[in-house]
């Protein structure tokens, strides 16, 4: 595919940029409607900069996507204030630049990035870092976690590690840590953690890919990254960056649209990469750095039954479409796990699994990819209310155990996929 | 023939490592033990294990430490962690190892936990 020659960032910050040279290091920060949290970001970039990389050339750049609620003045603003003595940091003898601007494109994340990957192009950066603008436990010394493995040890690709309460990321949980790992081999457990350091050499390799009119421009955005540098060979390790606190949401409520970018876009990455994958067995752990806190992650309180309330009707509503999209053998179960559901469920993970399989196979002949991604959602909240319910008692190490086993069944039923794949008639 | 796998097993109690390297010569492999981890790296230059198995709690030298000190030299070399409690998972650092697998008498677990190691193609 082509480079996309289209900006992400208007022409007054293109020649802003330019007037500011080269940089060795680029944060960005993309927001929208993020005025309440935001200030506290931008802060802990600036003392992370002067703590850590006092004599490197720095720029900050909020990328937002037209905000409402004064969320650029007010980055601005905290950019602004002098904050140094009272942070008992040294003013850093290289001054932290700070932009912000709007992105073009498409609304959405991976447009927000894309103007920052510009900006780091220009700039021609050593090293990026990214910060996600709701982030409420970001420290200064996340600054350094996601840029000392790039400059400093030859990684290219850093992924957040965070505790995180058991209840919190779900999709990652049930779908994207576990098929990213049963297919490419590697185990990046926040692999759409939302905040990454990434070399200036696989910015260029970003940026030479049109992908900005897909769901890479929304929320696939995230897996697309760690999926690119993971298939492309790029040196990749994760930074323990303790508790992740931040804006979230209940499953149940308002993960729709993420759910379906981020899902479409692994299907789709799972084709293009076809060859990257389907010799893997198994897989293999991934360098980790940090200093090792012992942080308790803040609990997130789930509604299951509307949970299971969601995965009753939606079953009804798309029965017919099941019958069609999943094997005989896949779709008794499920009918069963419908049949016995009351408010409790059980949803065994290996038929979850192999759902998930289904999908990816389903997802490459499907016209109508929308529909497709709308009735797994249904199917998705059953999954997270019987692991809710199963992990009701443990506490998150023994939670991550659950996860780990799920792990191991994506693992052990990849056979199943590739038969699947090959009957389906997936293969190039 | 194909070779035969090479494992080191590290372990401070010496009648574990006695039962590792006869059950697990057993079962086929070439076994090495050590008593001492801070000989762990030198061992892996000169033995070149296909995998090494650590004990966690060791007088000398912690197995996590010593994991941290494989991952630099030997990156691809997979490790399996053997530990008596679950509560080591607290520390990030012991995600690095390949997998874990908590002591026991009977073998049966490490023992599948190895197989489904060597079958891991990347």
């Amino acid at each position: 595919m082509s480079e996309d020659r289209t900006f992400a960032l208007p022409r007054d910050t293109r020649e802003a940029l330019k007037e500011i040279g080269n940089a060795d290091i680029l944060i960005g920060i993309p927001s929208y409607n993020n005025a309440s949290t935001i200030g506290h970001v931008v802060k802990a970039v600036k003392i992370g900069h002067a703590k850590y990389y006092p004599g490197k050339r720095a720029v900050l750049i909020n990328s937002d996507g037209g905000s409402s609620d004064g969320t650029r003045d007010t980055a601005m603003a905290a950019f602004n204030e002098d904050i140094y003595g009272t942070s008992l940091v040294k003013k850093p003898q290289e001054p932290l630049r700070g932009i912000t601007t709007r992105y073009m494109g498409i609304p959405g994340k991976g447009s927000a990035f894309k103007a920052v990957f510009e900006a780091a192009r220009l700039l021609e950066v050593k090293a990026c870092a990214v910060f996600d603008s709701d982030l409420r436990s970001i420290t200064p010394e996340w600054v350094q976690l996601l840029l000392a493995p790039i400059l400093e040890k030859g990684y290219e690709y850093v992924c957040p590690f965070y505790r995180r309460y058991k209840y919190d990321g779900t999709i990652t949980n049930s779908i994207v840590y576990p098929l990213t790992r049963a297919l490419y081999g590697r185990r990046v457990r926040q692999p759409i953690g939302g905040d990454f350091g990434f070399s200036g050499r696989l910015v260029h390799r970003y940026l030479e890919k049109n992908v900005w009119n897909t769901d890479v421009a929304r929320f696939g955005i995230d897996i697309w990254m760690t999926t690119t540098a993971m298939v492309e060979g790029f040196k990749i390790c994760q930074s323990f960056m303790g508790a992740k606190i931040h804006d979230v949401k209940d499953p149940g409520t308002d993960l729709g649209p993420m759910f379906k970018q981020v899902v479409g876009t692994i299907f789709l990455l799972a084709k293009e990469n076809e060859s990257r994958w389907k010799e893997v067995v198994g897989s293999r752990p991934t360098a980790i750095f940090g200093f090792q806190a012992e942080v308790s992650p803040l609990p997130i309180h789930v509604n299951i039954p509307r949970m299971i309330s969601k995965f009753k009707d939606g079953f009804e509503h798309n029965r017919a479409y099941y019958e069609q999209i999943l094997s005989n053998d896949c779709m008794s179960k499920l009918a069963e796990v419908w049949e016995m559901c009351t408010d409790k469920i059980d949803f065994p993970m290996v038929l979850w699994v192999k759902i998930i399989y289904n999908y990816a196979v389903s997802y490459q002949k499907e016209v109508d990819k929308i529909h497709l991604l709308n009735s797994l959602v249904p199917l998705y909240f059953g999954f997270v209310a019987s692991f809710c319910k199963e992990t009701e008692t443990l506490d998150d190490y023994r939670a991550e155990e659950v996860i780990e086993e799920l792990c191991e069944i994506y693992e052990d039923n990849k056979p199943y996929l590739l038969k699947m794949w090959a009957e389906k008639g997936c293969e190039d | 023939m194909e070779d035969k796998k090479k494992i080191l097993a590290i372990d401070d109690e010496e009648d574990i490592r006695f039962i590792l390297k006869e059950e697990l010569t057993d079962e086929g492999y070439e076994v090495f033990t050590l008593g001492n981890p801070t000989k762990a790296l030198d061992t892996i230059e000169s033995f070149k294990p296909d995998l090494v198995l650590l004990d966690i709690k060791m007088p000398q030298m912690s197995g996590i430490e010593l994991l941290g000190k494989i991952r630099d030299k030997y990156y691809d070399l997979p490790v399996i962690l053997l530990t008596a409690y679950s509560s080591f998972k607290k520390d990030t650092a012991s995600l690095a190892c390949d997998q874990y697998v908590v002591k026991s008498g009977d073998l049966t677990e490490l023992k599948k936990r190895i197989e489904r190691i060597f079958k891991v193609k990347i």
